[in-house]
């Protein structure tokens, strides 16, 4: 650091050479010489002081700067030997007891959905945290100057780019990386368990950050009845009985004809109970049969195929599944909460 | 969207089904349902009657003592010889011969039910028996007006029933606003009717005035009252008519209309604004009315505001505009906010005598920001956002002027301004039956579309082959593609008809994902091994990255958080975790592991794939935290954990652990920031060694304890440790396991303890005995060297002692004592010469 009023300069040098012999480094910031400094700060005309009050706190904070780094330095740990299995004189160290972990119920579930899907035969891909507006919006069909790629709801960044709000923003990805099995006379069949944000105030039913399930199915033949029929057969296995389903007309820019989709209560079959606040059903999720622009964006003719998909959200259906009253458990990192689910 | 079924069942032609069977189809076709109101329930009892006589109550000057007729309809109820009934009122309007709405006792107030229900009965007021009363609109849930009772206005006859004579035995449907998001029309009753019919498989014909082709609104001989009328922006607003009308006369409404706004939670103001909310209620075009005398220079014209420019609202507000926001001006400024609300000083109120009646149309997704910037949201804007048809206007607004004539006695004064960009209409569209029955699983033959789509009124007829040639109605803006026909066809024959069947599929495998099975193995691994998994947010606080001594250039930003909580991207996961360590510790858990596994971001690093977009890191992250310190430093255990990871993965070959102080990070930034909490001397860097012995370039992470500051900063216990890695490194292992055949003949141990200088690090000794242990073991042996223990007595010490055990086992013989001692000697002369190693 290099001050350019002579007085900082001089001082700055005094205070610096001083600093080497001090046992308590912060006395240094209480320096008769730096109280003078502000001092004179008060008397000089007010032309100058602008000036020379921003170099005496730049010398300040350089002074606090070196007393933190030293104090740092006195405090810290001797080295240890890093490439050594055990400490000295000490046992070896020891992994915790096998009772006390657990994996995180969202990510539990997330598995145990993927392997339903895993044998339904489809794939999997993950999704992204950081993503452009073309894959979130535009290879989606939203309109130029649709709401939804206002600000309004969506985090941005500085630099424009986007945390996703679902993780349909794979969609053109994965039709596009699988694009080949069309041709090899196989469908195009991904699911997509990740991560999505919406700007949201928190608060026991409301999270900024929470997780979807993605699902995209493309081939010949394929109609708005293999969709109900897919999620039924998915919903069926997941709950291990027999449901209803019901599907309800909605609207979606990426999908045509698009859906809401409920399913009987699974925890009361219907007789009504507070999961399903009393309606016997559970809406839970979004779908609909690909548009066309979609499918063209990513270069599949949908003269020729036609696919469908879902988006589901995956911490509704554990807190249902498991009671979890407040959604704010999830991101806790509370190990009072975690250790229920081993 | 609430609709009357009542207004439905007067819209269609049909017998209208139960409202119970009706809810249903509707919940299951339409959208969900918000609530059923039962209004019936609501003005049960209500009786209509004459007043008979009315005299000034004798001993109270504001109330009047009346009897009344009612026909005789009201049950256990005091009459007077003439069969009348005696009811006290306050009303300054109440008179003899006057037909009013007569509460009996033992019914409720409408206007109370809901909070707290007042029910009638026969009470004393000042000496004078008053059966029930005699109701205000107010008390009857219709308006605010509490002035004076409402005053019958239709043909009715004593004893009638109240809620039948006003069509108040209705109920009250609420669908979702969302079900309807792309379809402006059903943001009124015609359009929900036609929708209902639709879904029913009935035909459903619009009101005639509506399907007018080419309707003029009535010219007038003279121009008694000049408009000017300007659209500076026909791109944001297609469409703006409007028309003068003079000599109008504003008062309440007709009870009709009152009733019909009410009923929908229209609050009634004035015949003219209650006749324009009739109006938009119906079809869903919002409409204006101005005073015409209050409009500076006669004019009105639909602009972009200027910066800076101000308007105070309907709702008593003034709002300072911005250049987008789309304003309606008269002569010298803005007189409203276009397609939200119109402005207070050219409101149509008592005084009014000249109105200007305008329908508009702007751009939805223009006035939906305006609103949010603003934050007024009214019903006008609700139909306005969705995107109105502009070929609607004319119809509208021709209905609307000739009703204001009959309502308020207003006569068109003047030209009627139409100004609009180009209005595209819907264009025919020729579709396959096999492309609608391929893409909804059906087998529907043209006729059965075509007869779909004409309920709905869709000019719709079977061609050639098995072609459909459909041509949407006007009103419907969202019918741009065959796959919209697939829609509207498949909504109107009913989804839940659709037949449910499973795709089919050869018995080829799906493949899973590597990396996601990668991670749910590390998971499993870490969670066996007593640790566990938790979920932090990928945003963290600015100050957390100082804490931490991380680098918020290297961050990216988001620029709308809503908290400060959630400013930065992080640059590595462990900062999240060691925020969560003091808290559980708080907690009482004295000694615990948590970890993590999610994305790291970095600025200025592109993906390498997508080179728009930034790289996305996968990251591992575990922290472990001990509120005393037992087995030695805390860097051991976390170690031990990396160790086990990557014993488990088979991956221990292909890494291998470095001091992190004097480490070259290469500037890469990732690394840089991920190691930027971790102190030096006490941390290790997780080097490649798959391409050979050698470190290579490639870091796969960092294990290590803390800086002092990062300690202290997030109140960690001194026993802390952790590391952060990616877990691609874990994709690089084979999953061959590192078994070798094991010798049948007994193992034999033999322990040696070296003393060596305590600068030499355990790697480079253990390294070399393995080295050349293998060197100089017989033949067709098994060997291996495992550590036991590192003493050295203080820290200050020059020599530290290591013991290792040795295990041998042959695969042709019993191995002796002989042989296995001078192995060691063997051993213990290599590190004598290397590292001055003496063994004890």
């Amino acid at each position: 650091m290099s001050y350019q009023n002579k007085r900082v300069v001089e001082v700055a040098e005094l205070l610096k050479k001083r600093l080497g012999g001090l046992n308590d480094k912060a006395d240094i910031l209480k320096a008769v010489e730096l109280k003078a400094l502000f001092d004179e700060l008060k008397t000089l005309p007010a032309e100058q002081k602008a000036n020379f009050g921003k170099e005496i706190n730049q010398l300040r904070a350089e002074l606090q700067r070196m007393v933190d780094a030293a104090s740092e330095q006195a405090e810290a740990l001797p080295p240890i030997d890093v490439t050594a299995p055990m400490d000295v004189n000490s046992s070896q160290p020891e992994l915790l007891p096998s009772e006390n972990g657990s994996i995180h119920p969202l990510m539990g579930e997330k598995e145990i959905i993927l392997d339903i899907f895993y044998r339904m035969g489809f794939t999997a891909s993950e999704s992204r945290e950081l993503d452009d507006e073309w894959h979130m919006f535009t290879s989606l069909n939203f309109p130029e100057g649709h709401p939804a790629r206002d600000e309004y709801d969506t985090f941005i960044t500085t630099d424009g780019l986007i945390a996703p709000a679902h993780t349909s923003t794979m969609q053109s990805r994965v039709l596009q990386k699988y694009k080949s099995n069309l041709e090899n006379g196989e469908p195009i069949a991904c699911v997509i368990p990740d991560r999505v944000f919406r700007n949201e105030d928190l608060d026991a039913r409301h999270e900024h950050t929470f997780y979807q399930i993605e699902g995209v199915y493309v081939g010949e033949g394929v109609h708005a009845g293999m969709l109900i029929a897919t999620l039924k057969a998915f919903l069926q296995e997941y709950f291990g009985k027999d449901l209803e389903v019901r599907t309800q007309p909605f609207y979606f820019p990426f999908t045509e004809p698009s859906f809401e989709f409920a399913l009987s209560c699974p925890f009361c079959d219907k007789k009504g109970c507070n999961i399903c606040s009393h309606t016997g059903w559970i809406e839970l999720l979004g779908c609909g049969m690909i548009h066309p622009n979609v499918l063209k964006m990513a270069g599949i003719d949908p003269e020729k195929y036609t696919g469908f998909a879902w988006g589901c959200g995956l911490d509704r259906l554990v807190m249902m599944k498991y009671g979890i009253e407040d959604v704010r458990q999830f991101h806790s990192a509370n190990l009072s909460f975690l250790r229920h689910f081993a | 969207m609430k609709v009357s079924v009542n207004w439905i069942r007067q819209l269609v032609d049909f017998e209208l089904l139960p409202v119970d069977e009706l809810v249903a189809k509707i919940g299951a076709q339409l959208g969900e349902l918000e609530s059923v109101e039962d209004l019936g329930e609501k003005y049960q009892g209500i009786i209509v009657a004459k007043v008979a006589e009315c005299e000034k109550h004798p001993n109270a000057d504001k109330l009047s003592l009346c009897k009344i007729d009612d026909g005789g309809r009201a049950q256990n109820v005091e009459r007077d010889e003439n069969g009348l009934v005696q009811v006290v009122c306050g009303a300054p309007n109440v008179r003899k011969d006057l037909l009013v709405a007569w509460l009996p006792p033992g019914s409720t107030v409408p206007s109370s039910l809901g909070s707290d229900p007042f029910v009638l009965e026969a009470r004393d007021l000042r000496g004078k028996t008053s059966n029930g009363m005699l109701a205000s609109a107010k008390e009857l849930a219709i308006s605010d007006n509490h002035e004076g009772i409402l005053e019958i206005d239709k043909d009715a006859k004593p004893g009638d029933d109240f809620a039948e004579l006003y069509k108040l035995n209705d109920y009250v449907i609420d669908i979702e606003n969302k079900m309807f998001t792309h379809r402006p029309d059903c943001f009124g009753a015609l359009g929900v009717a036609r929708e209902i019919a639709g879904i029913l498989g009935r035909k459903f014909k619009s009101p005639d005035w509506y399907l007018l082709d080419q309707v003029d609104i009535p010219p007038t001989a003279e121009q008694t009252l000049p408009l000017e009328v300007e659209n500076e922006i026909p791109k944001l607003v297609p469409r703006f008519m409007a028309t003068p009308m003079a000599n109008v006369e504003i008062k309440p409404s007709p009870v009709w209309l009152q009733v019909a706004l009410a009923k929908l939670g229209q609050k009634p103001i004035n015949n003219v604004v209650d006749l324009t909310n009739f109006y938009m209620l119906l079809t869903s075009q919002p409409t204006h009315a101005y005073d015409y005398d209050k409009l500076r220079g006669h004019k009105l014209a639909a602009r972009l505001a200027k910066k800076g420019e101000k308007v105070k609202l309907l709702n008593g507000k003034t709002y300072e505009l911005t250049e987008d926001d789309i304003v309606i001006t008269d002569g010298e400024g803005p007189v409203g906010l276009a397609g939200i609300m119109g402005g207070s000083d050219s409101e149509v109120d008592e005084n009014t005598k000249n109105i200007v009646v305008e329908c508009a149309n702007f751009d939805m997704y223009c006035v939906r920001r305006s609103s949010m910037r603003h934050g007024v949201f009214t019903d006008a804007l609700t139909r306005f956002n969705k995107g109105q048809s502009p070929l609607q206007n004319r119809v509208v607004l021709a209905k609307l002027v000739e009703d204001l004539g009959e309502l308020s006695g207003a006569k068109v004064a003047g030209h009627t301004a139409d100004e609009h960009g180009e209005l595209s209409s819907p264009e025919p569209i020729t579709i396959s039956a096999d492309f609608i029955n391929d893409r909804l699983g059906l087998k529907l033959n043209p006729e059965e579309i075509s007869k779909l789509l004409e309920n709905v009124e869709f000019d719709a007829h079977p061609e050639d082959g098995d072609n459909i040639c459909a041509l949407a109605p006007f009103w419907r803006m969202d019918i741009e593609e065959p796959e919209d026909i697939v829609e509207e066809v498949g909504r109107l024959y009913g989804y839940d008809k659709l037949p449910l069947e499973l795709p089919t599929r050869t018995i080829k495998p799906a493949s899973k994902n590597k990396l996601l099975e990668n991670k749910a193995k590390i998971r499993s691994e870490l969670a066996k091994a007593g640790a566990n998994e938790v979920l932090t947010y990928s945003f963290v606080h600015g100050e957390l990255l100082d804490k931490v001594g991380q680098d918020k250039n290297n961050a990216f930003q988001l620029s709308n958080a809503l908290s400060p909580d959630l400013q930065y991207y992080r640059l590595s996961l462990l900062p999240s975790l060691l925020e969560k360590v003091h808290s559980n510790i708080k907690a009482g858990y004295d000694e615990f592991a948590l970890f993590e596994i999610g994305k790291a971001h970095v600025v200025d690093e592109p993906d390498p794939f997508e080179s728009d977009i930034p790289k996305e890191v996968n990251a591992l992250s575990f922290v472990y935290a001990a509120k005393k310190s037992g087995r030695g430093a805390a860097y051991y255990v976390a170690r031990k954990y990396l160790a086990n990871l990557l014993h488990n993965f088979q991956a221990a070959s292909l890494a291998k652990l470095e001091p992190l102080a004097g480490t070259d990070l290469y500037k890469n930034p990732w690394l840089e920031q991920m190691t930027a909490s971790f102190e030096p001397g006490r941390s290790a860097v997780l080097h490649d060694i798959s391409k050979g012995a050698d470190t290579s370039g490639l870091i796969w992470g960092v294990v290590g304890e803390f800086k002092t500051s990062v300690r202290r900063a997030l109140k960690l216990p001194e026993s802390c440790a952790g590391f952060e890695l990616d877990p691609l490194l874990f994709m690089r292992a084979g999953r061959a396991s590192d078994y070798i055949e094991l010798p049948k003949y007994p193992k034999v141990e033999q322990d040696m303890s070296l003393k060596v200088a305590s600068d030499v690090s355990y790697q480079n000794l253990a390294e070399l005995l393995e080295a050349s242990l293998e060197k100089i073991k017989p033949e067709h042996t098994l060997a291996t060297l495992e550590p036991l223990s590192i003493y050295q007595k203080q820290q200050s010490d020059k020599f530290k002692q290591i013991a290792f055990r040795l295990n041998i086992a042959s695969y042709e013989k019993t191995m002796v004592a002989s042989e296995v001692n001078k192995l060691l000697d063997e051993l213990a002369l290599a590190v004598n010469k290397k590292f001055g190693a003496s063994r004890v």
